[in-house]
């Protein structure tokens, strides 16, 4: 157990030195600086009466329902739907913003670990190379956490500080964004192992981002389709990572509503684990 | 220290292919290579690039996967993580993270080896004094030379008091002073019953500390034994005496040095001759009334004998 903390210590000893892991913070805390500062709410007896953006005045929110007469009826939000309508979009952007940053803080790591002359020295060490990936992937894994931590935590401190009202469910959001970084991160493995090419690990993740951008509409796509390509099309979204789709399960997470679908969620995880059974297939038959 | 294994390690029919693809001929490293290295030797292996110098330590250490034939390390197949356990490493152009400093470099790799947090305390300053990098303990590597590069990565390959220990080119880029204090390091851990495996081109280097050598060539064994054994084996020697007769003097290829030609006296030089050729030419002088006033052994360096070896086995 020493020497896998010890590969976590030398990941965590890595992504500090690259600098990046610092501008992330920097990020962080600009984000969670603006919730604190630019948002600004006027409880009366803990009751929303206001909101102030940048000191401008912009209202008691409001929300539109139906009443039992079925007419159209306007009134004020109260203070726990707004909260949590709120933190249920900031755990959706947040998720993108810390997926998408941790995965360029930690792009390169892997293809440094495995370079020769580092290499060498550390699988002659009495080490098996599963021991070494797996210490390594705990590493990306405790960085992720404590980089969601400060990010999500520090936000729901803020509006929990500054609204009395404390939505426990948003920290939900942390572990469904590290769990997400690191199928991702199976991607950036897969590609070290097998090309040690950090810019190629960078290039194919996003792109499978950008790629479950357009499964976000895969069932109109799906009918649009002609039927050779339509199987294609329906297998692609079931083997790739459904990145764009897990937003909505963690917004929902953090918010009100109860969370329909988790296949998207699953589905990742599936492909991330056969990610990283490939990488460690290849990486215990490679010649260094 | 307490292990007593019969060979610090052993190859047998050792072969490696590196594939080149599926419509191209695989890279034959290694060759049915036999080897048998015993504890306490310092060995160190020769060979011109491409030789399967690298690839022979890297099966060891298992980095490199063999083709065919079997290889142990103190007594465990190269296969299993254990037999790595009492092994130190060295390799040909290490990069060790320049974002550590020496100290936490040699804390790290101490602990990736399975070395207790108590003895990494006690070993990480004292193998810096070993190799006199004691005061450059806080420096990041990135700072550090090449010949500090090496010192620390000896240090590196020393954390975990291992019994067999492989040095790639030790001295590669090292001054004079610092190969001497690194030859003394080989030295001193040679006297502590420590056996020691140098992969060098230097072979002044390797004449110098190591009691046993092998020469490969082509992924194959050329040539092993003591370094006096090797360069004593065919040696040149120089005839002083009188005029040869041609006939023998073609015979035997022998070379005339004219320079040190007077009256009644010529000195000659036999070629890579073994002891046996070398008393058959002198009872064919003396029947041939010629006389002999001197015959000295010239003896060769291993670098002689090395680009002899090769030489001839390159030769198609």
């Amino acid at each position: 157990m020493s020497r896998v903390l010890g590969m976590v210590w030398l990941t965590f000893r890595e992504v500090w030195a690259k600098k990046i892991t610092l501008g992330l913070f920097v990020v962080c805390t600009i984000l969670w600086m603006l919730m604190a500062f630019a948002l600004n709410l006027d409880i009366v007896e803990g009751s929303l009466t206001g909101v102030r953006l940048f000191g401008q005045d912009t209202g008691a929110p409001t929300e539109t329902r139906q009443d039992e007469a079925g007419n159209s009826v306007t009134e004020a939000l109260s203070l726990e739907t707004f909260v949590v309508t709120i933190q249920a979009a900031v755990a959706g952007v947040g998720y993108w913003v810390a997926t998408l940053l941790g995965l360029f803080a930690v792009a390169a790591l892997l293809p440094s670990v495995l370079d020769r002359g580092h290499a060498d020295v550390l699988f002659s060490k009495p080490m098996t190379r599963l021991s070494i990936l797996s210490g390594h992937v705990l590493g990306v894994a405790a960085v992720g956490l404590l980089l969601a931590s400060y990010l999500f935590g520090l936000i729901f401190l803020v509006m929990s500080l500054k609204t009395g009202y404390w939505n426990f469910r948003f920290l939900l959001s942390i572990p469904i964004v590290v769990s997400m970084l690191l199928v991702m991160y199976g991607v950036m493995v897969l590609l070290a192992v097998r090309t040690g090419s950090s810019a190629l690990c960078l290039i194919v993740t996003y792109g499978l981002i950008v790629a479950s951008l357009v499964f976000l509409g895969h069932e109109q796509l799906r009918a649009q389709i002609n039927p050779p390509w339509r199987s294609v099309f329906v297998g692609l979204y079931h083997i790739l990572p459904n990145f764009a789709e897990v937003t909505e399960p963690v917004a929902k997470l953090a918010g009100i509503d109860a969370v329909t679908r988790w296949y998207p969620y699953i589905s990742s995880l599936i492909f991330g684990a056969c990610m990283y059974v490939l990488a460690a297939i290849s990486l215990v038959r490679r010649d260094f | 220290m307490s292990h007593a294994p019969q060979a610090a390690f052993q190859v047998s029919q050792l072969t490696k292919v590196y594939n080149r693809g599926f419509r191209k001929e695989g890279v034959r490293a290694l060759e049915s290579l036999d080897l048998h290295v015993a504890p306490g030797e310092i060995f160190g292996l020769l060979g011109p690039n491409g030789a399967g110098k690298t690839t022979l330590v890297k099966i060891l250490l298992g980095l490199v996967k063999p083709s065919g034939g079997t290889a142990t390390l103190l007594g465990h197949s190269v296969s299993d993580a254990r037999a790595r356990e009492r092994v130190g490493y060295l390799p040909e152009n290490h990069r060790f993270p320049g974002f550590l400093t020496g100290g936490e470099m040699l804390q790290l790799y101490g602990q990736l080896a399975g070395v207790s947090h108590r003895d990494r305390q006690r070993r990480v300053p004292e193998l810096l004094d070993l190799v006199s990098m004691g005061r450059w303990r806080d420096t990041r590597i990135k700072q550090y030379s090449k010949g500090m590069m090496q010192r620390v990565g000896i240090a590196q390959a020393m954390i975990s008091d291992p019994d067999v220990i492989f040095l790639d080119e030790p001295t590669d880029g090292v001054d004079p002073v610092g190969r001497k204090d690194i030859r003394d390091i080989l030295l001193h851990l040679n006297g502590l019953g420590k056996t020691v495996f140098i992969n060098s081109h230097l072979l002044s280097e390797i004449e110098q500390v190591c009691t046993r050598v092998a020469i490969m060539n082509h992924g194959r064994l050329a040539k092993e034994g003591t370094v006096s054994g090797l360069t004593s084996e065919a040696s040149n020697y120089r005839l002083r005496c009188g005029r040869i007769p041609a006939s023998i003097v073609s015979d035997w290829r022998l070379v005339e040095d004219a320079a040190e030609e007077t009256d009644d006296q010529r000195t000659y030089t036999a070629a890579e001759l073994e002891l046996d050729r070398l008393n058959t030419l002198i009872d064919i002088l003396r029947a041939n009334n010629v006389m002999i006033s001197a015959v000295e052994r010239d003896r060769q360096s291993l670098e002689d004998y090395f680009i002899q070896v090769v030489g001839r086995e390159s030769t198609p």
